[in-house]
């Protein structure tokens, strides 16, 4: 996939350092060409997971925004599929017919019509039997004619939130730029590469040419920026087709990005849907539309995730670097960063866990070239690399987990059941742990049942809350569920039943694997027991639920499944008394007095089959009777699994309420 | 036999290709040894004699005064064995017609009710019981189940007759659904009516043989099984019908498998050296282990036993020294006392540099089970099982009697099994 407009030339430029060349072959690779050329490892791998990752970068970004002014997020995302000929009117090229038909690909030669034919002929013949036969015909099988080579689709991906916007001015630097932005602190953020929208703009801009589209608002503007824009990819620098303020009309706020690009709905359509899914899962007090509007009406998908909650978790706080989680890379541009002057007040001030004594004391072990009071800009590299290894080496009180921001037990838990509707749930929060210096929460939920779910384990991987799609074998989370739990000691069939374990893990850093940052290793031992904890904590709460449940169930099964087995031992006891009454009469064997008091009943027949029957019975029936009211008065009123419900915020601009007053209750009409 | 084996093994080899063959002395001197020490051991138990055999022979549960009390078994009477059950039976529809409905109380045989007693060195079941009641879900299917087999076992006693565990199974398919849950309930039975499984005139099907210097009587038919053939003799599922047997054997060789039997049995080689040969295939039956506590008892014969080196070899060789937790509470009938661990004992591997490709690394489960018998009583007390199985765990290896044949398929009845009597090479 050498990136299309991105220059082959370079490439080769590169390779070919001849000194005869006519300016200096050695050229400065700018980001954005940098990225074009990997798109990879962005999630850029190929057209279908381009709109995928196209997706989900602007609905991150769009939630970042709005969480970041503490508003409820109400997302749009509309994907609009584009045509052909629709798209080449949109670039201003006209429609051409093919006019030398066996040019291209997808041209059908004669004997492979042929082949076809015959083929359509067989199949519509069974299709026929088949409906002569009454037989329930299943779906023909739609002749799937195969995309040509080089025949792309196109589709117009918006998505509009209700967030903080951004300023009029700084709009054409944050999307045309990459790597511009400023955030290099220590903080659990959403993104992965921090590109976000930049690189499906640069995506665009290699497979369609168009510019991308931005509306926003800033809560205290009375106006709408509108700018479009492309990047130019050689020189990193946004190229500004329109820039200008419209009225505001209806006091919105936030941002809506519209861009064009190729991808593919048919073969991703399924992973943006679970996105969008697992996304609402674990924001339920977000809003999400989502919009599929496609050439074909009937084609069309609407999915909106309702609102379920008011209560959002807390906006991740930027938190200082912990000393065993630096390099020196990093140690050298805090250094050059840092606003302290002594090395002691920079020890102090900008990494977490190091107070004024311990910096004093590292100070000390650093050796005789370090003292407190030395200008920390004066430390040279040799120096630095001194105190890395001592960072490596010391003890140091592990970082808390204040700085993260979890999902939080009550929203997993309604995301679970307002998406997956289960029968049953449990959730479980860890507390925070700490790898590589870096704090870690692992949040679980595990699910019984539900609609849509599949049997078996269902696995929903979220990182810093954002769910994780691809790669699931490696990940620890799906290691850990099929492996390492016993799903049977806590009552749990892994393969019959329909098992959903949902497992977030919110870090300031996240150890990601695999090139596209799809998983989380399964090497790291404080992970994986983080996480094996937390899935069996919730299967513990499960436990007793499925338990009571299938005593419930005992009980009222229990008089069937004991009387059913009346007949078989009562039969065995009378067997056993007729032989030994046989044997009685015969004069065979002496029995003890109490014993013949009852075989001569057994021969006389007052005790019978049916009498031992009848009274095995009577009794199953009492110990059924006593058992059922020691079940009642045990676990008292019936208790229905009660539900959480959510109800929608008045409006409090209405006011005009009629309140009807009785002793006990107020009734009120709304209006 | 031993002149047709002769010209076999000079021409074969000189002493080249089978390794330590040049460490084994003569069959004539290795016998002698061999008498030597059983002599020796003889008076051992004779000079010791008041005092030992008086403690092996009648020292029962009732000599020990054991803080809980534990529960054993007799052989009964057919007759005794039916007024057991009528009785039982008659209690029962007393209860019923009481409107009571009925329950069992069946001995617990569960791991926490056995009991390993070192000085008879074997295990036996305490005296917990669990009441099984009709009137609930979990027990009344077991206890319509054990209600039919006394019912049926009531049949068996007035007519005389033996079935086997199958037979019994059969009965009654569609209640007892599959012969594990029949089989344990027999078991149960036993246990609760306090008499032997053979007692109740159920036996299993024949599993073990036996071949080599043994005559005894089989329901009246004298057997000699060196003239069984190559198979040897099927050892009678029931034990009664056992007697008279008499030995010319130097010791018995006890056999955990079947390819390693078929081996000694083909060479003759209780005519090299005279001893008998038995096999269970695998963990042993009732009957097996019966006929080879009775051999050892009458023929006070020393018993060696060559099993695999793996955790179940040992797991094995302790069912027959001490019993199977299963029938703990018959274990004075079923088990044999001093059982020698010939081979092939881990620290074998080394000795007789058996090949790396014929050595298994173990399982995580075979590491486990083997850690896990570490902890039992029966290897604890003896120090040097203790050694070979910590060498086996720390190793992490495991042979099969079969790795021996990576020397060819006769080295283990032409060297390994010589030299090992050779050196009295047991523990």
């Amino acid at each position: 996939m050498a990136g299309g407009d991105s220059p082959a030339e370079t490439k080769k430029g590169s390779s070919k350092t001849s000194k005869n060349s006519k300016e200096s072959t050695l050229k400065q690779k700018s980001p954005a060409e940098f990225f074009a050329e990997n798109k990879n490892i962005a999630g850029f791998d190929n057209p279908g997971k381009s709109l995928y990752t196209t997706v989900r970068e602007l609905v991150e970004n769009a939630l970042d925004s709005s969480e970041s002014i503490s508003e409820l997020p109400e997302v749009e995302v509309t994907i609009e599929e584009i045509g052909k000929s629709k798209f080449n009117s949109m670039i201003g090229l006209i429609d051409r017919e093919r006019v030398d038909t066996k040019l291209y690909d997808d041209y059908e030669t004669d004997k492979a019509r042929e082949k076809r034919l015959v083929k359509e002929a067989r199949a519509s013949e069974i299709q026929a039997k088949n409906l002569a036969s009454g037989k329930k015909n299943k779906e023909p099988g739609v002749s799937r004619v195969l995309k040509a080579r080089g025949e792309a689709s196109y589709y117009k991906v918006t998505c509009r939130d209700n967030g903080k916007g951004m300023p009029h001015d700084d709009i054409p630097n944050m999307f045309g730029r990459v790597l511009s932005g400023t955030k290099y602190g220590l903080k659990q953020t959403r993104g992965k590469f921090g590109l976000g929208a930049k690189m499906a703009l640069i995506w665009s801009k290699m497979s369609t040419g168009l510019p991308i589209e931005i509306s926003s608002s800033m809560k205290s503007q009375n106006y709408v920026t509108f700018c479009r824009l492309d990047i130019d990819i050689h020189r990193n620098i946004p190229h500004i087709h329109l820039h200008e303020k419209k009225a505001n009309k209806e006091k919105w706020h936030g941002a809506e990005i519209q861009v064009v690009i190729e991808g593919n709905w048919t073969t991703y359509r399924s992973k943006i849907l679970h996105y969008m899914r697992q996304m609402a899962v674990i924001t339920p007090y977000a809003q999400f539309l989502f919009r599929f509007i496609s050439e074909t009406p009937e084609k069309n998908v609407t999915v909106k995730f309702t609102r379920r909650t008011d209560v959002m978790p807390p906006i991740p706080i930027e938190t200082k670097h912990h000393p065993s989680s630096v390099d020196l890379l990093l140690i050298k541009r805090l250094v050059t960063d840092t606003s302290k002057k002594t090395l002691l007040q920079f020890l102090q001030n900008e990494f977490v866990n190091i107070n004024k004594n311990l910096a004093a004391r590292l100070i000390g072990e650093m050796g005789p070239d370090f003292s407190p009071g030395m200008a920390v800009k004066s430390v040279t590299s040799q120096q630095m690399v001194r105190i890395h290894q001592l960072f490596r080496q010391a003890k140091f009180d592990d970082p808390s987990g204040d700085c993260l921001s979890p999902a939080g037990e009550y929203n997993l838990r309604l995301g679970i059941i307002k998406e997956l509707h289960p029968d049953m749930v449990a959730t479980h929060s860890g507390s925070a742990q700490v790898f590589e210096g870096h704090p870690f929460i692992v949040e679980a939920g595990v699910s019984v049942g539900g609609r849509d779910v599949k049997q078996g384990i269902n696995i929903f991987r979220f990182a810093n809350r954002i769910p994780l799609l691809f790669e699931q074998g490696g990940d620890v989370v799906t290691r850990t569920a099929l492996k390492r739990i016993n799903w049977n000691s806590y009552k749990i069939n892994q393969t019959q039943d329909k098992i959903g374990v949902f497992v977030s893990i919110v870090s300031t850093k996240i150890p990601f694997k695999g090139t596209g940052k799809e998983y989380i290793g399964d090497d790291i031992s404080e992970i994986a027991t983080a996480v094996k904890s937390a899935i069996q904590q919730c299967c513990i709460q499960l436990k007793s639920k499925i338990v009571k449940r299938l005593q419930a169930r005992e009980q009222q099964e229990r008089k069937r499944s004991l009387s059913r087995y009346i007949p078989d031992a009562t039969g065995a006891v009378y067997e056993v008394l007729k032989q030994m009454t046989e044997e009685h009469t015969k004069k065979r064997k002496r029995y003890k007095e109490e014993e013949t008091a009852m075989l001569e009943k057994v021969s006389k027949l007052i005790i019978t089959k049916e009498t031992l029957k009848e009274k095995l019975a009577e009794h199953v029936e009492q110990v059924d009777y006593e058992m059922a009211l020691e079940y009642a008065t045990q676990s008292g009123v019936s208790e229905e699994p009660r539900e959480n419900i959510y109800l929608q915020q008045l409006n409090p601009n209405h006011s005009n309420f009629i309140d009807l007053h009785s002793p006990t209750f107020v009734f009120r009409l709304i209006l | 036999m031993a002149d047709k084996k002769k010209p076999k093994r000079t021409k074969e080899d000189k002493d080249e290709d089978l390794p330590f063959k040049s460490i084994l002395e003569s069959d004539e001197a290795i016998l002698k040894l061999l008498k030597s020490y059983i002599s020796s051991s003889l008076t051992a138990a004779g000079s010791s004699g008041a005092s030992s055999s008086s403690s092996s022979k009648p020292l029962t549960l009732a000599d020990l005064s054991l803080s809980s009390s534990c529960r054993e078994v007799a052989d009964l009477s057919l007759s005794s064995v039916q007024t057991e059950i009528e009785t039982v039976i008659v209690q029962i529809a007393r209860s019923i017609l009481a409107g009571d409905g009925f329950s069992f109380s069946v001995p617990s045989r569960a791991a926490s009710n056995q009991l390993y007693v070192p000085e008879l060195d074997r295990i036996v079941l305490k005296d917990k019981s669990t009441l099984r009641p009709f009137a609930s879900v979990s027990s009344v299917r077991k206890t319509t189940i054990t209600t039919r087999i006394l019912a049926l076992i009531h049949q068996l006693c007035l007519r005389n007759i033996h079935v086997t565990k199958r037979d019994l199974f059969y009965t009654d398919v569609k209640l007892f659904q599959d012969q594990t849950q029949s089989d344990a309930v027999l078991d149960d039975v036993s246990c609760m009516l306090g008499c032997t499984r053979s007692s109740l005139n159920v036996i299993a099907a024949e599993k073990g043989v036996v071949v080599g210097r043994l005559i005894f009587s089989d329901n009246g038919d004298m057997i000699d099984c060196t003239k069984m053939g190559m198979g040897g003799k099927a050892i009678p599922p029931n034990i009664d019908r056992v007697g008279d047997m008499q030995s010319d054997a130097m010791f018995i060789l006890l056999v955990e498998k079947d390819a390693a039997y078929i081996r000694l049995a083909e060479d003759r080689f209780y005519n090299r050296f005279p001893c008998i040969i038995v096999t269970a295939k695998g963990q042993p039956d009732v009957a097996t282990r019966l006929f080879l506590r009775k051999m050892k008892m009458e023929l006070k014969l020393p018993v060696l036993a060559l099993v695999d080196s793996d955790p179940y070899g040992l797991k094995i060789l302790s069912v027959y020294g001490c019993g199977s937790k299963n029938m703990s509470y018959d274990s004075a009938n079923l088990t044999t006392p001093d059982i020698k661990w010939l081979g092939i004992r881990p620290s074998d591997l080394d000795k007789y540099k058996i090949p790396e490709q014929c050595r298994l690394p173990m399982t995580e489960q075979d590491i486990k089970t083997g850690k896990d018998m570490l902890e039992e009583d029966f290897v604890k007390k003896n120090p040097g099982w203790v050694e070979e199985l910590n060498l086996m765990v720390k190793t992490k290896q495991k042979a099969e009697i079969q790795a021996l044949s990576s020397f060819g398929f006769q080295y283990l009845s032409e060297v390994y099994l010589p030299l090992k009597l050779q050196q009295q090479d047991w523990l």
